[in-house]
């Protein structure tokens, strides 16, 4: 048990209860569902790359339709899930105050989960977007939206009603993704799908919210888990701390003006690629202070190599960003499986890192026991790593040989697919590599979050039935 | 129960003593002996280096903010330029056009036999100028011989005013093209010749031959 390991963390766990751990157990065991059907249906979508009739006769699983899917369940389901349990816990533990509206927690995360639920049966039904990361067809947003209100009152008042008048970087990062997802999710809404501008102005519009929602809700929701986490467990000041909060406005005044990028070689004129690529690199300072601020997380412990591995991702993120913004790097990149695979290095070994890493930190805080199994810790580790890795340098190898091919009008399409065929294989195992790692990940979590209600719940009814023999 | 033990990682300091800790980093003062530690050296130089490269590359490819310049490269332009046009290659896309000229003469201009008559080798279309401007602002019904071979079978509608309704340069362009393919080697004809014919003409009904071989 958690009081018998070291004295910080006994103090550090007195007030386990106290922090309402159920609801945030029931908004992350979603969010840890949803990974598992994202990794399914990611599994699949890769097949198909270079096996296109792979389960063609059924309309569910149709490509456009498998995307879609994936990239839901991985972004609202899983990643906005677990990042707002985590950002919760983190708020309520550095506010020093049990956590308050925990009812709104409760019914928020039961309408969130629903909501991505519908969204994806409506995915598959053939209702989506077509806005790449806003494909969740457009009845379900606005409950959504309200879902994602509720929970974060349960935020803004543990943050406000914080015991000491102090913030932590991790505050910042916090209330800014509690804000500023609303502002995103509403705006992309109203301008994309209920009132829909036109032309050019679309497809920017887009560009600014795919690029918002990572730079400003998951790296948010994600830097808030890590500027916590990594200086908890390595017991170290953040060095160079003085300048946390310059990179903090960095991310906020310049992320967004990234989104741009997307459009990079498109029909947009040319002030918006140059705006963007001026941004993607200013935006490298950013990166640089994370970097110096979090390098202790390359340490000892499960948490850390998690964390450790996420910020690497981040940094490289970040760089590559900025090399393919550049004009003639995006003339080979761009619109080919080399954004994908940015895409996930950013999405994948960035930020699901780091929350996962936090995840392993905070669950045994939760339910006041340590994780059930070890060994499925060690291999959930090591098959992430491996999975991220394969998954990154497979998609990235395909697209620099797409672009290469597509610049050459000697190449048919024909021939770009089979060159790309081995780079788009190795994909594919990282995905079955990935799904078997989250899965064993779901099992650990089920066993170590909910066989404890089970064994006392066992305990207290064989208490009253032995209590009832007894008179 | 190890500290590397991978269910349970212990933490090294109270959330007390991380708000404390980092809460007095933040506290320093800059005149307080000295203890404001300046932005290490090799991040400010970075940071001054990102944004001299960013105002330079702003300034150098902006497109001055322009929404018509899509090339990062080109300089602002007068919007009212005039674009030169081909009248070959504007008249062929013409000819082309859905529910023109190519749908009865065809692409090879040799028309249909019996039913409409060739462009290729037509004295009509190497004729004077304004009878085939006539022939294309107002149409023509009723027999006709061509590279002598009688049609009386089709129409051909009008693209002026009381058909398709064509500009001066469109009709112009189009006839331009049709008077120097196939092996026809007839002068170009201008805008200002259809418009001549226009304002002469006014709101005329379909031609018929006779009153065309009046027109020299």
């Amino acid at each position: 048990m958690i009081s018998a390991s070291a004295p910080a963390s006994a103090a550090d766990s007195g007030v386990v209860e106290a922090y309402g751990h159920r609801p945030l157990l029931f908004l992350a065991g979603f969010a840890l569902f949803w990974l598992v059907i994202s990794g399914f249906f990611a599994l699949v979508a890769g097949i198909q790359l270079h096996a296109p009739a792979f389960a063609a006769g059924c309309s569910v699983m149709t490509h456009g339709r498998v995307v879609a899917l994936a990239e839901t369940a991985f972004v609202y389901g899983w990643l906005g899930g677990i990042g707002l349990a985590l950002t919760l816990w983190i708020l309520a533990r550095l506010g020093g105050e049990p956590l308050r509206a925990a009812n709104w927690i409760v019914a928020g995360a039961a309408f969130w989960n629903l909501g991505v639920a519908l969204g994806l049966v409506g995915i598959a039904a053939g209702e989506a977007t077509a806005i790449p990361l806003l494909e969740l067809p457009l009845p379900v947003q606005p409950l959504m939206l309200v879902a994602y209100g509720a929970m974060a009152v349960a935020g803004v008042l543990a943050w406000t009603g914080r015991r000491r008048d102090v913030m932590f970087a991790s505050h910042w990062y916090a209330v800014a993704a509690l804000f500023l997802f609303p502002w995103l999710f509403s705006i992309a809404q109203v301008m994309l799908l209920w009132f829909p501008v036109r032309g050019t102005l679309q497809a920017l519009v887009a560009g600014w919210y795919g690029q918002g929602l990572w730079t400003l809700w998951l790296a948010p929701l994600a830097l808030t888990a890590a500027y916590y986490v990594v200086p908890k467990a390595s017991g170290k000041v953040l060095p160079s701390y003085d300048f946390a909060s310059l990179g903090f406005w960095v991310l906020l005044f310049v992320g967004a003006w990234t989104g741009g990028r997307h459009l990079i070689g498109g029909p947009v004129p040319a002030w918006i690629a140059t705006i963007a690529i001026v941004a993607a690199a200013t935006l490298l300072f950013h990166y640089a202070i994370v970097w110096v601020n979090l390098r202790h997380a390359h340490g000892a412990g499960v948490p850390l190599k998690f964390l450790g591995f996420g910020l690497s991702a981040y940094v490289l993120g970040g760089v590559l960003d900025a090399l393919t913004a550049i004009r003639g790097v995006a003339e080979v990149t761009q619109f080919t499986y080399f954004s994908e695979a940015q895409h996930q290095l950013a999405f994948y070994g960035a930020i699901s890192m780091m929350l996962v890493g936090a995840f392993y930190y905070a669950l045994p805080r939760l339910t006041g026991r340590p994780w059930a199994w070890a060994g499925l810790v060690r291999a959930h580790l090591i098959l992430t790593g491996i999975g991220v890795v394969a998954l990154v340098i497979g998609l990235g190898g395909a697209g620099l040989v797409q672009g290469t091919d597509l610049n050459n009008p000697a190449v048919s399409f024909a021939e770009i697919a089979a060159h790309t065929e081995g780079w788009l294989l190795l994909a594919t195992a990282a995905n079955v590599i990935l799904l078997l790692g989250n899965v064993l990940f779901l099992i650990n979590f089920f066993k170590s979050a909910l066989c404890p209600f089970y064994a006392a719940a066992v305990k207290s009814y064989r208490g009253e039935a032995a209590l009832e023999a007894a008179r | 129960m190890t500290p590397n033990d991978p269910t349970f990682q212990p933490a090294a300091q109270t959330d007390e003593e991380l708000l404390n800790a980092h809460e007095a980093l933040l506290a320093k003062q800059p005149d307080d002996r000295a203890h404001y530690k300046l932005m290490p050296l090799a991040l400010l130089f970075f940071f001054s280096g990102l944004i001299l490269f960013a105002a330079t590359y702003l300034n150098r490819y902006s497109g001055h903010f322009d929404k018509t310049i899509y090339d990062e490269n080109a300089l602002p332009t007068d919007h009212n330029v005039e674009v030169k046009i081909d009248p070959v290659v504007f008249g062929k896309q013409l000819f082309a056009s859905s529910g023109a000229c190519v749908t009865c003469h065809q692409a090879s201009g040799q028309g249909v036999p019996g039913t409409y008559p060739p462009l290729a080798g037509s004295e009509w279309v190497n004729g004077p100028d304004e009878r085939v401007i006539s022939i294309v602002l107002y149409g023509l019904q009723g027999t006709v011989h061509v590279t002598s071979k009688s049609f009386n079978a089709a129409v051909m509608p009008s693209f002026g005013p009381s058909g398709f309704n064509w500009s001066d340069e469109k009709i112009a362009d189009v006839l331009t093209y049709v008077r120097q393919e196939w092996g026809n080697k007839a002068s170009a004809v201008t805008a200002d010749q259809v418009a001549a014919v226009r304002a002469k003409d006014g709101a005329h009904t379909a031609w018929t031959e006779p009153d065309l071989l009046q027109i020299k």
